[in-house]
């Protein structure tokens, strides 16, 4: 009769196949549960300062609403484009700037499309011309999704391409939209120093 | 025996037993429903460019896969457990990393700053998640089919294989990103552009790669039971390092705007981000395909039946090269049958050392004697086709301009598609 070696009884695989592979899809239900689980419970929305300029990216700078909060999970900022996310209330307030060398009108009709290829978006209304203190120019216009309202707005240059998403149902959106209207009139393209470069 | 090997056999009825099998299968079929959920949203949104998608990273996959098959030519995988390999990657791993990574990149953006994610993210929260979740593949493997990983070779092969499930379905989720981006509906440009940049320019250095050398620790693990525990854990977990910081590497922001022109720029990422982990998995295949080479042809050695294998096949049965040489000098000599021909008795000699080693290793198995036969009867064939012996010829210039033809087409091409892309 062979001899089992000690080397042999701490043959990991070998003598733990259950306990291992428990463990396995333990750290795997960690990874695809547990972080998110995580990510939930720490709190995303972070204070910005009332007045100032904030970076969003590639030089374009925004005046975020009174009372707004900068929600980080959306909030990518970079030198050549970055997105800022910004909350309030139940208001969801995007930014989105990225390179593009387009005119206004291929800007306006990819945004578009962007949002009628997301499952329940609906475009409605007609599309208005918009401008910005700082001289950009721009369409807005406005669409459905589902139990949610929202408004879009483009604005090209600098070949740059900056996109506004605000979202939210009927009544919160008419709370807060003359001062989300009011927050991107204030974007312009400078590369100056601004809230939010670190 | 050797350490570079450890023979030794599964049984399909010993596998069903296995709680461990049931889980893994669990596994892949929970990863399974999830990616099936994500392509039924992409076709019906962009049903053209989700079957593009789909064609062209599936047609990228075969030659990697036809690579990878072939890369253990002496000891070759079980289709099945390939198969497991590749799937645990395309759906266990994607299935996992897809909201594991957003969430830790949103972490990194939470306790240290937007800026902090928007320049490292993508360096820290995916190679973090990602390396993890494709190495328990190679470790599930292990657990359900121990004796198949039985040479570092074998732990890279599966990894790589995880790597490349993986690669292929993340690369269609980013294709159909693009598209989504792109906001032009349902069209393949941004498909076809994500497949140059991804599948094609960043295909070589990405996934497979980084699975390969994590496949490698857990095959070391595995194998070298003649070190110590800790000795065996500690080179597991630097290879899942190397891993990592490989991935790390490639998707950090170094060198991403430093190199002005575009198509310099883009070409000096390639070399300086891919190249290094590309270059130490070559080593480590290469010296994980020596050892291994070295063991079985030891093991044919003792045969000293010229019948079953020659002192000249026995040179050349190790190396990769060699072999090749012998079909290339077959078919010069004997025509295109006996190409074929050498090629089988090759797989067949291969095929008989393993079948020896697991004999050795006490494994109860007439399969030695089958396994004989089967070379004997291609032995048969090559005589008859008045070529007895597969062994290497002298080399052609043919062969030598072929070879030098292709590399200059390679680069050529190479050339060109970074300056497409990188020339705007």
């Amino acid at each position: 009769m062979g001899r089992v070696t000690r080397r042999q009884l701490t043959d990991l695989p070998g003598t733990l196949g259950l306990p291992l592979v428990i463990a396995v899809a333990s750290i795997l239900a960690f990874l695809a549960l547990g972080l998110p689980a995580l990510d939930r419970a720490v709190p995303a929305e972070h204070a910005v300062a009332a007045g100032r300029p904030y970076r969003v990216g590639a030089g374009v700078t925004v005046v975020p609403p009174a009372g707004a909060t900068l929600d980080v999970t959306g909030t990518r900022p970079g030198d050549d484009r970055g997105t800022a996310l910004f909350r309030l209330g139940a208001v969801r307030y995007a930014i989105e700037v990225e390179p593009f060398d387009g005119d206004l009108t291929a800007a306006a009709v990819r945004l578009r499309q962007r949002i009628t290829g997301t499952s329940g978006h609906q475009v409605t209304g007609t599309q208005l011309t918009v401008s910005t203190a700082g001289g950009l120019a721009g369409v807005q216009g406005g669409y459905t999704a589902g139990d949610r309202d929202g408004r879009y707005a483009v604005f090209v240059a600098h070949g740059l391409t900056i996109e506004v998403m605000v979202s939210g149902d009927d009544a919160d959106l008419g709370r807060a939209l003359a001062a989300i209207e009011a927050s991107t009139s204030t974007l312009r393209y400078d590369t100056g120093p601004a809230e939010g470069r670190r | 025996m050797s350490e570079a090997v450890r023979p030794g056999a599964t049984r399909a009825a010993v596998l069903l037993r296995q709680p461990a099998f049931w889980i893994v299968i669990t596994l892949l079929a929970a990863g399974a429903v999830r990616i099936s959920q994500i392509t039924a949203l992409f076709l019906e949104t962009y049903p053209i460019a989700t079957i593009t998608a789909i064609l062209l990273f599936g047609l990228l996959a075969v030659p990697f896969w036809l690579f990878l098959s072939e890369l253990d030519f002496l000891e070759r995988e079980p289709p099945s457990l390939r198969i497991l390999a590749f799937a645990w990657g395309g759906l266990v791993a994607t299935s996992v990393s897809i909201p594991g990574s957003a969430a830790l990149d949103n972490l990194i953006a939470k306790l240290g700053s937007p800026d902090l994610a928007a320049e490292w993210g993508a360096a820290l929260a995916g190679p973090t998640v990602e390396e993890i979740a494709k190495t328990l593949g190679v470790v599930a493997i292990v657990l359900i089919a121990r004796a198949q990983v039985n040479s570092v070779l074998d732990g890279i092969v599966y990894g790589a294989l995880v790597g490349l499930g993986f690669q292929i379905v993340e690369d269609v989720v980013f294709a159909i990103g693009a598209v989504q981006l792109a906001g032009e509906g349902d069209q393949v440009r941004p498909v076809i552009t994500t497949f140059l940049v991804r599948g094609f320019l960043a295909g070589v250095w990405s996934h497979t790669l980084f699975g390969a050398l994590a496949g490698a620790g857990i095959g070391y693990l595995v194998v070298h039971r003649d070190r110590t525990r800790s000795h065996r854990i500690a080179v597991a977990v630097l290879a899942v390092l190397a891993a990592w910081a490989s991935h790390s590497l490639w998707n950090s922001p170094l060198f991403r705007e430093s190199l002005g022109d575009a198509t310099m720029a883009l070409l000096a990422v390639l070399i300086f981000k891919g190249l290094p982990p590309l270059l130490l998995v070559l080593y480590l295949v290469r010296r994980a395909h020596d050892r291994e080479a070295a063991y079985y042809v030891g093991v044919l050695a003792t045969v000293r039946d010229p019948g079953l294998i020659t002192e000249n096949e026995l040179r050349i049965l190790g190396s990769g090269s060699r072999r090749g040489a012998a079909r290339r000098h077959a078919a010069a000599h004997a025509g295109r049958r006996a190409r074929a021909a050498v090629r089988r008795l090759q797989r067949a000699q291969a095929g008989l050392a393993v079948e020896l080693s697991r004999a050795s290793a006490d494994v109860p198995d007439d399969s030695v004697e089958a396994r004989a036969a089967e070379v004997r009867e291609h032995r048969a064939t090559l005589a008859a086709l008045g070529h007895p012996e597969a062994v290497e010829g002298t080399r052609s210039w043919r062969h030598t301009a072929s070879t030098v033809g292709t590399a200059a087409v390679a680069v050529a091409v190479v050339w060109v598609a970074l300056s497409a892309l990188g020339g705007d």
